[in-house]
């Protein structure tokens, strides 16, 4: 540290000028200025705003991450979801949870149905659900050999006359003629008593 | 200045009593116009009232006041349109206009040692009242004036050799 310099005569001679004070208006006005400023910073009070600041913004970065999470899909609705979209909605009242309610279930026992189910009743409904997915609204995707098996056995039990009928006019219309004909016929040996649309006959 | 940080005005009134005699003259020879130095005083203790929530604990007051002291005026000098140089030895003072009083005793050794002072370059001459008013060391000097200690030291030492010169000690 450097060292203090000092020379006593000149200090002597400085303090020897005189020891000038302020005026005493002066001092009043500094004083009153002092005492009019408010008396109580909130110094305590703004040390805490920056930590419940960013307490806050974490807080609420925090929510809007867990809600912008997407839900993670059930499995088994996934697999059968384009299922339940590859099935046109009847244009009768035909209830649709018939087509819905045994999704749950219906993989399990799909796999146990469909080997015994006969091959040409498969190839129909395979080939029936495979025309499906062209007409269905968005979110259709590639039947997988599961949803094929699950597809034979709902068409061949579960589908609605609605529903199935629905699927041949598909087939007609996608001018698959003899897939649509042999799902007709099917139709016809499952419900002779339905009164089939004139279009469709 | 911590208690009146926290609101107790009668602090102030302690601390203002403490230092307003070598602050005041700090200005009043700096400036050497009474009006102008009454009025930069005043502006100063508004600047500490105003800014007493940013007084750190880690800085002494002394120090903290005469920095506020040392900007205020600064921003005088640099409206006023005067050159802040360091001296550089004895060319320096030659340049003002300074006639040394004939050689005498008592009260002409003072008012040459007035006139000096007042003729000393504004950098040298402000180092100088830091050490003799506020009684700051030069470590103090160099923090509250924002310059290295050898700085400091320079100016003072230039400051020193020119009022010796004005009492008779050249």
């Amino acid at each position: 540290m450097a060292e203090m310099e000092r020379d006593e005569k000149v200090s002597a001679g400085y303090r020897a000028l005189g020891g000038e004070e302020p005026p005493r208006a002066l001092d009043e006005a500094i004083l009153a200025a002092a005492r009019r400023s408010p008396t109580r910073l909130r110094v305590p009070h703004l040390r805490w705003r920056v930590p419940l600041s960013i307490a806050a913004v974490l807080v609420l970065a925090v929510g809007v991450t867990l809600r912008m999470q997407p839900q993670q899909p059930d499995a088994e609705s996934v697999a059968l979801a384009p299922q339940v979209m590859q099935t046109p909605r009847p244009v009768a009242s035909a209830p649709a949870p018939e087509q819905e309610q045994p999704k749950p279930a219906v993989r399990a026992k799909a796999r146990e149905d469909v080997s015994a189910a006969p091959a040409s009743q498969l190839a129909a409904a395979a080939d029936a659900m495979r025309a499906a997915p062209a007409t269905s609204a968005a979110g259709a995707v590639a039947p997988s050999p599961l949803r094929a098996e699950v597809a034979a056995k709902l068409a061949k039990t579960e589908l609605t006359p609605e529903a199935w009928l629905a699927r041949i006019a598909e087939l007609r219309k996608q001018k698959r003629k003899l897939e649509a004909e042999e799902s007709l016929a099917e139709f016809r040996k499952r419900y002779p008593d339905y009164k089939i649309p004139e279009a469709l006959r | 200045m911590l208690a009146y940080r926290q609101g107790d005005a009668g602090a102030f009134t302690v601390l203002y009593a403490r230092h307003k005699g070598p602050l005041y003259r700090f200005v009043l020879r700096s400036v050497k116009e009474r009006a102008l130095a009454e009025e930069l005083y005043q502006e100063i203790w508004m600047r500490v009232i105003e800014a007493r929530g940013r007084y750190s604990v880690q800085a002494k007051f002394t120090t903290w006041l005469y920095t506020i002291a040392h900007h205020r005026l600064t921003d005088h000098w640099r409206k006023r349109g005067l050159q802040l140089v360091e001296a550089e030895g004895a060319e320096a003072v030659a340049h003002r206009s300074f006639e040394p009083e004939p050689r005498a005793e008592g009260r002409q050794d003072l008012q040459r040692l007035a006139a000096a002072l007042a003729a000393l370059p504004e950098l040298q001459r402000e180092t100088f009242l830091l050490h003799e008013e506020a009684g700051m060391t030069l470590a103090e000097i160099a923090a509250a004036i924002g310059v290295t200690e050898e700085a400091a030291k320079s100016r003072l030492r230039y400051a020193l050799a020119r009022l010796r010169e004005a009492l008779g000690d050249g």
